[in-house]
């Protein structure tokens, strides 16, 4: 006979039907966005503000690195927060108003169509953020107790939305101009509301406390983080200002020294984690999302290259290898190792949970395959080194030869959470 | 990685099964990782209580790894009444883990 004690002191986990959707949904995002990527390299020899760039743009943004970020978070979060997911409903219409709301928002971009069909994905996906943004809101709310990882997501969820309502305004901007400037002049500042306020502050907030984790690391520092936190959005809320206020001159390297500080701070915090783990053997998984972290000296390189030496039309042409080096590089390596650290825990689960102890059960990792991971990584990281190359040389060949070997690495990633998801209880 | 006991006995006996427990992350067995705080016998009642941690409190396999310990109790001491409490304090910390233990994650 077994006793439950009354209060084990355990995390509550959020129910695998809220999660997995978001992760399902994260991967055919992917894939679609690397095959729209295949079909036109030509985009990249012209002006980020194009049709395509911008689809591919979005669908990388929203339906791969925000979905499955979304995903996770609602798995995260209890733990980040000492306590539960406020609403699993309020994370569903999260999910079905994003799904529905991105490719009509990204379709509206790739046929141009600035009319309804923009505005309605646009209105969607604000829906579904307004539903995320409470959601974690209300959970830090009822919780006991929160610490700087919590802080960091709930901020994080703000910029998210601030971003995507921004986002909106520059839609029906298109259609009737009330802003002061034409939409083309904010992109930027839309842009880094994204990639900065909620991308950064997510993916830092809730590394910190996953890497040393996984690493068997007792290294931890609130002192340090607060200041990583304090560090972004004192960056980024300067570079609003001055984006809005000021003309282009030297002050804006200012921004970009905060962050890059707060950026060179975390490195840091990850070497000192790394430096007294006590598991010295490192899994592939892990490494790739370490490597994630070095891969944000691309973007960072091409802004002070474009900010010291270019030309505004030259400057064209590098935004479109930064964004880039973004999203397929820091942002998809990233998510291509924290997918395989996370997803198979919350498939075993939900397969293994009451078989536990009745018999050996397979470990979480043995859910995936090693082999098609390898196959993934070697076909991503030749794929983005590729076609980053062909962005500097403009080279076709380069460009289509990497997004051919980016469409693998997806179907590799796709083809491996397909078997995660879909695996059933064996008993060794 | 001692466990606090006040039968060293039957504590021995429990611990045996314990170490076909593991952690699924790591790899390692919970004895050998040093999650075992205590193992009580508690004659009057017929029971097993035993007291355990987590490496991190937000371990999304902590119900499970507890689930086991619990199961694994009980199949060695059949008829028993069976309780697993999951502390956090003490929180648990590297040198716990055992040599062989060590040497694992050293591999």
């Amino acid at each position: 006979m077994i006793n439950a004690p009354s209060n084990t002191g355990l995390q509550q986990t959020t129910s695998y039907k809220v999660v997995l959707p978001f992760y399902i949904y994260a991967a055919i995002s992917f894939l679609t966005a690397c095959i729209l990527l295949l079909l036109n390299t030509r985009a990249m020899h012209q002006h980020y503000f194009l049709p395509q760039t911008l689809a591919i743009t979005h669908i990388m943004a929203l339906g791969w690195g925000t979905m499955i970020i979304l995903g996770a978070s609602h798995q995260l979060l209890p733990a980040m927060i000492d306590g539960k997911l406020s609403s699993n409903t309020m994370a569903y219409l999260s999910f079905g108003f994003a799904a529905v709301g991105i490719p009509i928002l990204a379709t509206g971009f790739y046929l141009f169509q600035t009319g309804w069909l923009l505005q309605a994905g646009a209105l969607l996906v604000n829906a579904a953020m307004v539903c995320y943004l409470v959601n974690v809101v209300s959970s830090i709310y009822e919780t006991k107790k929160t610490d700087v990882h919590a802080v960091f997501i709930a901020t994080a969820a703000l910029w998210l939305f601030a971003t995507t309502f921004f986002g909106l305004l520059l839609v029906f901007n298109f259609t009737r101009a009330w802003l002061p400037r034409n939409s083309v002049d904010y992109l930027s500042l839309h842009a880094h509301m994204g990639i900065t306020g909620w991308f950064l502050l997510l993916v830092l907030g809730v590394a910190s406390r996953l890497i040393p984790m996984f690493l068997i690391s007792k290294y931890s520092s609130r002192k340090r983080l607060w200041w990583i936190y304090a560090l972004i959005n004192l960056g980024l809320l300067v570079f609003i200002l001055l984006k809005l206020f000021v003309k282009p001159g030297l002050v804006f390297y200012v921004p970009v020294l905060l962050i890059g500080a707060a950026l060179a701070g975390f490195a840091d915090y990850c070497r000192r984690a790394y430096k007294v783990r006590l598991r010295k053997q490192v899994d592939e998984q892990l490494t790739l999302s370490l490597l994630s972290v070095a891969l944000l000296l691309l973007p960072v390189l091409c802004l002070l290259v474009t900010m010291a030496f270019m030309s505004k039309n030259q400057q064209a042409h590098i935004v479109v290898l930064y964004g880039f080096c973004i999203f397929f590089g820091w942002i998809t390596a990233m998510i291509l190792g924290m997918t395989f650290k996370t997803l198979p825990f919350i498939v075993w689960n939900k397969v293994y949970h009451d078989r536990a102890a009745k018999g050996k059960t397979p470990a979480p990792k043995e859910l995936f395959s090693e082999k098609l991971f390898r196959q993934m990584k070697v076909f991503y990281l030749s794929g983005f080194g590729l076609f980053i190359t062909g962005l500097v040389f403009l080279n076709d060949i380069l460009l289509i030869s990497g997004a051919a070997a980016l469409v693998l690495a997806a179907l590799s990633y796709a083809g491996n959470v397909a078997r995660i998801i879909l695996h059933k209880p064996v008993s060794l | 990685m001692k466990v606090i006991t006040n039968d060293q006995i039957n504590c021995d006996k429990a611990l045996g099964p314990l170490y076909q427990v593991y952690d699924p992350e790591i790899g390692l067995n919970v004895v050998d990782l040093g999650l075992i705080y205590q193992i009580d016998f508690l004659d009057d009642e017929n029971g097993v209580e035993a007291t355990m941690t987590l490496t991190t409190q937000f371990c999304p396999m902590g119900e499970s790894i507890r689930n086991n310990v619990a199961r694994s109790l009980s199949n060695t001491f059949a008829g028993f009444r069976i309780t697993v409490n999951l502390v956090f304090n003490p929180p648990w910390n590297a040198a716990r883990i055992s040599e062989r233990g060590r040497q694992f994650l050293n591999r």
